[in-house]
Parts: structure tokens; C-alpha cells; sequence
């Protein structure tokens, strides 16, 4: 038996026994309201439900000797968001640290009030934080930072959005579908079909955890450098396998490299936006999970996008042919470049396998 | 009485929560415990480390899962595909048995990943047991309810939560696993008699113990399992204990999470509670690595009041750190 809803309820005649889905509806309106018990209390979506004013509480939650109703419930409104701020934080910690705490948790209070949980995991609950920074981004070139200088440019919105986005990524990878124990293509297995000749029509099939990214700032390299200056913060974090960097990297990983993020930076570590933002500039990313551990991995815009074909299912030659179109590069420096890419590539296990 | 104790279940002695925190410490020293318990949602969707470490150690101890979605109290439906990918996990770690809370998570579509109380009423308690039994046919198993903390009561409660809970249990022919430091911080914001509580309880239907720490606010508790068990607490469970006969015993630790040995030695300290004679415990900075010792230095107080968007987070908070080179 399901108790159903009978309209609102007005407190004290009719209050006595509302409903269970009455209660529930009334009771996450209040604790979830952004600005606190009293406020939820008195919202429409609250009072459509159970009429009480906010001296009232007491009515449908008991008082305790030492707390009041209001008081009471503003427990669990704390939790709700301590708990899914917390949550948000971890999913993004170098944003969190790049804007620092105060901001970063504003950003993730109004992301909460336009995307609140509808899973029943919180590995979810960050999904939708790139597109919410993007729907608020601020819209006028005019407003202060808001465009590069020229106003033609990508502007740190665009900054926070990439960041969001490889961090995001990167714990969808590290919890995704892997290929950890299957058979994998090896360099070996590309250069026996190129010593039959069919290699430009050979399809490459990728592992499920293949990820190819692009973004319009550096943020890749931002990450490495702020990973690097991480501070521990509690003495939690010192068990927390987030903190320690994973040895054995795969070839072309990329912490660390061609960092423009930390020039000119101070050297306490701690600080929350020490790093400067980084100027605007593409960087191509692959991520991949090699050993249930996430791996970055630099791209160049060719190697892109070849890759990017070979994921959509393009043959090899096509792959090839339709990247070096929009590539400046010589013949003989793309060739290279497709040589050491594909080595590394195999070596870094993208490929499941390959097809004719 | 018909009901067998603990439902038939096996007695699996003294359990630790498995924390990601802990997993390279488990699978490198295989530490002599008794068995885990895992939270089911770190792992039901998990196609990376978390499962991969879980298969691990479900090789080599019992394990049980513990679940915080259920939402078995909501008036929302019943979400059959996160039941389904539980059935799937129990099957495939010879899960023991699979247990979530007497609560309500969200409503309307929403989940607040909070453990929410219900009011005790007659509706309230045909409403859950209809659902418990739902879920019991379609799990082919026994469901094994936890009480929650909670924070407030409600007005037009009937009766109280032992008698909901012994009710419940009767009436959906379910399991409980009776969270002891639960029933004190309940019974603290309450003004109850935790005593009482665990006294009034159908004992034979107890098929676990759960054990943790709690954050102290003056004017009321949270359970926020940062915390070494405290006194009252065991003298709880000795009660527990001898009126049950002795059931599973797990101890959980989810912020500030100190090193393994810190955890298990914990757990052990049940043995104290037990009538066992034991030996003078081992001191801390023996059982704890030298690199480690720090971390186990965890405050005992916690800050007297509820600052908004500043509070510990309460559990439950599951939610795995990615690994990244």
C-alpha cells in the first residue's frame, strides 16, 4: 500500500496524520531549500504541501530537550549539502583548488540547485558540471574577464569548463568499462600488417576506456602542474590513492610536460589559484586506463586527429589521408610523426584489435 | 519462535568496512580478518579498481554488502535495475547478505543521499513492509535493514522506533542489523533510553552488529564514523551481546579514515565486551607503521556547533577517488 496525497494539508485541524508522500515531499523541500530550514519552510513548493508557518515546525517534528524543530531539521540540511559539496569536490579537486574553496563551493551550491541528484549513485551526481558551467557562463564579452583580450578568444570560463571536463573524464575512466585482462593489439601485430600490405584498410577496434579530448586551454598540463603542489590536507588524504601519482606512466604521458601553467608561480605549496591561469591554447588529449590506473596522454593535432577516425571506425589509410588534409606538415614529417604515434599508441594498449 | 537466529545466518565474527583507503594495505598483507563489508553502490557500476579489488577479496573472506540507496521507506517506486545490479554483485562475491537502511533517500525523482527518517506509523509500516517483501522476492533472499541515525522525530509517530522496527520484522519476515552507535545517537537526539531500545528489540531477527564513531555537538550527536567507538557505546553492545548470543560484528570507519591495523584493532576490542578474557592490548605505536602513525592521531572532540556548509559530512558519503598517472 502506497499513501497517496490528498492536498494540502493545513496545520493544526488536518495535520495530525499526513500522509507518508506528503511528508517525504514536504520534508526534502525544506532540507534541500538553498537557504536554510526556515526559508524551505516558508517556499511555495512547502507550504503547497503542509501549511506550517515556520514557528509551527513543531507540529509535524518534534522538539528535542536541547533543540528546536527548526533547529533539528537544519541538521540534515547541513549534511545535504556538506555531503554532496564534498562530493563535488573530490570529482573536481584541482578546479577546487585552481578557484579556491570559496568559489569553487559557490559554483557547486547553484550547480546543486539546477542538477540535484536523480541517481541512485553519487559517481553521477558530477555529470552534468561542465555543461552547467557553460549554460552560466557570463554571456557579455564586455563583463570583466569574460573574454580573452581582443574578445575573439576563448576566456577563463572556457578555462573552468576544459578543467571540468578532463576531471570529470578522468574519474569516468578510472570507474568505465576497461580492458584490463583482455588481449590487446601490440606494436608487433601493426607491423605484421604492414608487412602484408593491408594496412591502410585495417580497422582498429579501441578499448572501451579510450577517451580522446580537446579543449581550448592547456588544461592538461594545468593539471599536471597543480597535481604536482598538491598540499595534503588531512591525514586521511595521506591513505588516499588519489594522492600518490601511480608509477610506470605509458609512453607519451604527459604530466608534467610543456607546463605554461607554472611559470612565473610562487612555490608554497597550499595556495589555491597560485598557478596562473594558463594563456589559451589547443591541447589534444587522449585518456586511457592501463592496470585499472588512468593515464593521459598529449596529443598533436595530426595524431588527433587520425586517432579520432580510427575510434569513429575509419580504415587506416582514410584515417591518415583525411587528417593529413588539414595538416600543413611535410609528408615526410607526418609520416614520422604516424610512426612513433602508432608504436606508442599500441605500446599504450588503444586498440583491442584489428580488423580488415 | 520459528525464525532461526540470525535468520540462519552464520555468526562471521568481527568485520572491518572495506574503505579504498585500505584496499593496497588488504590485498599486500592479507590481514587475519574475520570478513568485509562493502558499500553495494561503490561497486554495482564499477567497471574498473573498486570491482577488481572487491573480486580480490572476495576470494579469500566472507563478504557482505551494505547498501545506502534502498530508499525502502520512499513513497517514490522502487528502483528495480539498481536491484537488479545488486542481485548481480551478491552473486557474483557470494555476498553473505545484502542490508540497507530503514530510511527514505529522496522523493519526486531526487536523491539526497541522506539517510531520512519516516514517521512510525500504521501507513508508514504497511507501506515498508510491502516494499521489504518486494524487494526480498525479487533479491530470492532475506533483506537485512539497519536502523538509521536520525535527527528528528515526528509528531504524529505512533509508536516508537523499536516497536516500528520489531513490527517490521515480523510483518516482511526480514532481517535487522542492529547499528548499536546508531541506537545511542538516536536515543541522545531523542531523549530516549538506548537500553531501552536495544532491550525492546526481536533478537533472534539480529543477524549484524554495526559499531562506529560519532561526532559529540553538545546538543546532539552525528554519526559521522571519524571517531574511535566510545564507552557507552561498548557497554551497548556487551548488552547487545549477551542478548543476542552473539551475532556478525562489523566496525565502520569512513572520515579520517586511520591505517588498516588502527581499524581492526578497534573491532577486536569487541572481544573485551564479550566475556572473553583477553590480553593487555597492543600498544598503538606497535600495531601502526612508523609512516603511518600520524594519520591515527584522530581529534576526539568535535566543533560544538553545525555551521552551515562547514559541518562533517555525516555518513553516508560513498564515493571512490580515481587513481591517475
Amino acid at each position: 500500500m502506497t499513501p497517496t496525497s490528498r492536498g494540502p494539508a493545513r496545520a493544526p485541524a488536518s495535520l495530525p496524520r499526513p500522509p507518508l508522500d506528503v511528508v517525504q515531499q514536504w520534508f526534502q523541500a525544506v532540507v534541500t531549500h538553498p537557504a536554510g530550514v526556515a526559508a524551505g519552510a516558508a517556499s511555495p513548493a512547502a507550504q503547497r504541501l503542509v501549511r506550517l508557518d515556520r514557528g509551527a515546525l513543531e507540529q509535524l517534528v518534534r522538539r528535542s530537550r536541547r533543540l528546536t524543530a527548526e533547529q533539528r531539521l537544519e541538521i540534515y540540511a547541513n549534511a545535504y549539502y556538506a555531503r554532496l559539496l564534498e562530493c563535488l569536490r573530490e570529482t573536481f579537486p584541482v578546479l577546487a583548488q585552481a578557484l579556491g574553496a570559496e568559489v569553487f563551493d559557490s559554483f557547486a551550491f547553484d550547480y546543486l540547485q539546477r542538477y540535484p541528484s536523480r541517481s541512485y549513485t553519487l559517481y553521477r551526481l558530477a555529470e552534468s558540471f561542465p555543461r552547467f558551467l557553460d549554460e552560466t557562463r557570463p554571456d557579455q564579452p564586455t563583463a570583466a574577464g569574460a573574454r580573452a583580450p581582443g574578445g575573439a578568444g576563448p576566456g577563463w570560463p572556457d578555462f573552468l569548463i576544459d578543467l571540468a571536463t578532463l576531471e570529470l573524464a578522468i574519474a569516468e575512466v578510472f570507474d568505465g568499462p576497461g580492458a584490463e585482462g583482455e588481449p590487446l593489439l601490440a606494436p608487433a601485430d601493426l607491423l605484421a600488417r604492414q608487412a602484408a600490405g593491408d594496412f591502410a584498410a585495417t580497422r582498429l577496434a579501441p578499448v572501451p576506456c579510450l577517451r580522446l579530448l580537446r579543449f581550448r586551454y592547456p588544461v592538461n598540463a594545468f593539471y599536471s602542474a597543480m597535481r604536482a603542489r598538491r598540499p595534503v590536507e588531512s591525514p586521511a588524504d595521506l591513505d588516499s590513492p588519489a594522492t600518490s601519482e601511480a608509477a610506470g606512466a605509458g609512453a607519451g604521458a604527459s604530466a608534467g610536460n610543456g607546463a605554461s601553467a607554472g611559470a612565473g608561480a610562487a612555490a608554497s605549496a597550499g595556495a589555491a589559484a597560485d598557478l596562473p591561469l594558463p594563456d589559451p591554447g589547443a591541447e589534444h588529449i587522449a585518456l586511457s586506463r592501463t592496470d585499472y590506473v588512468v593515464r593521459r596522454y598529449t596529443l598533436t593535432p595530426f595524431e588527433s586527429a587520425v586517432l579520432a577516425a580510427l575510434v569513429a571506425g575509419a580504415p587506416v589509410g582514410d584515417a591518415i589521408a583525411g587528417a593529413a588534409e588539414s595538416s600543413h606538415l611535410p609528408d615526410d614529417e607526418l609520416a614520422a610523426q604516424l610512426d612513433a604515434a602508432f608504436r606508442r599508441w599500441t605500446a599504450a594498449g588503444f586498440f583491442r584489435a584489428a580488423t580488415s | 519462535m520459528t525464525t532461526p537466529p540470525r535468520l540462519g545466518h552464520a555468526n562471521l565474527g568481527l568485520g572491518v568496512g572495506l574503505r579504498a583507503a585500505h584496499f593496497d594495505h588488504i590485498l599486500r598483507h592479507q590481514p587475519a580478518v574475520d570478513w568485509f563489508e562493502v558499500i553495494s553502490e561503490n561497486f554495482v557500476d564499477s567497471g574498473g579498481r573498486p570491482r577488481h579489488v572487491l573480486r580480490q577479496i572476495a576470494e579469500r573472506y566472507p563478504v557482505v554488502m551494505h547498501g545506502v540507496s534502498l530508499s525502502i521507506g520512499s513513497t517514490d517506486p522502487l528502483d528495480f535495475s539498481y536491484l537488479g545490479k545488486l542481485k548481480a554483485l551478491a552473486r557474483e562475491v557470494d555476498a553473505r547478505w545484502i542490508s540497507d537502511h530503514l530510511c527514505w533517500t529522496g522523493v519526486l525523482g531526487s536523491n539526497t543521499h541522506d539517510l531520512l527518517p519516516v514517521p512510525f506509523t500504521e501507513a508508514t509500516l504497511a507501506h515498508v513492509a510491502a516494499r521489504v517483501r518486494t524487494v526480498q522476492d525479487f533479491l530470492e533472499r532475506p533483506l537485512v535493514l539497519e536502523n538509521p541515525s536520525s535527527y528528528v522525530t515526528f509528531a504524529h509517530s505512533t509508536m516508537s522506533e523499536w516497536e516500528f522496527i520489531s513490527r517490521l520484522a515480523e510483518a516482511a519476515d526480514c532481517g535487522l542489523l542492529l547499528d548499536v552507535n546508531n541506537v545511542y545517537v538516536s536515543s541522545f537526539n531523542h531523549d530516549l533510553d538506548p537500553d531501552e531500545f536495544i532491550r525492546s528489540l526481536p533478537h533472534h531477527r539480529i543477524v549484524q552488529f554495526h559499531l562506529a564513531g560519532h561526532a559529540d555537538y553538545v546538543t546532539h550527536l552525528i554519526d559521522t564514523h571519524d571517531h574511535h567507538v566510545v564507552d557507552p557505546v561498548w557497554e551497548l553492545y556487551r548488552t547487545a551481546h549477551r542478548l543476542t548470543g552473539g551475532v556478525s560484528t562489523l566496525l565502520e570507519w569512513d572520515a579520517r579514515i586511520p591505517p588498516f591495523p588502527v581499524v581492526h584493532a578497534e573491532v577486536l576490542k569487541a572481544k573485551r565486551f564479550m566475556g572473553e578474557r583477553l590480553p593487555a592490548p597492543t600498544p598503538l605505536s606497535a600495531a601502526v607503521p612508523a609512516a603511518a602513525a600520524p594519520a591515527a592521531a584522530v581529534p576526539a572532540a568535535a566543533a560544538p556547533a553545525t555551521p552551515r556548509m562547514a559541518a562533517q559530512v555525516p555518513h553516508p558519503l560513498h564515493h571512490l577517488l580515481p587513481e591517475v598517472a
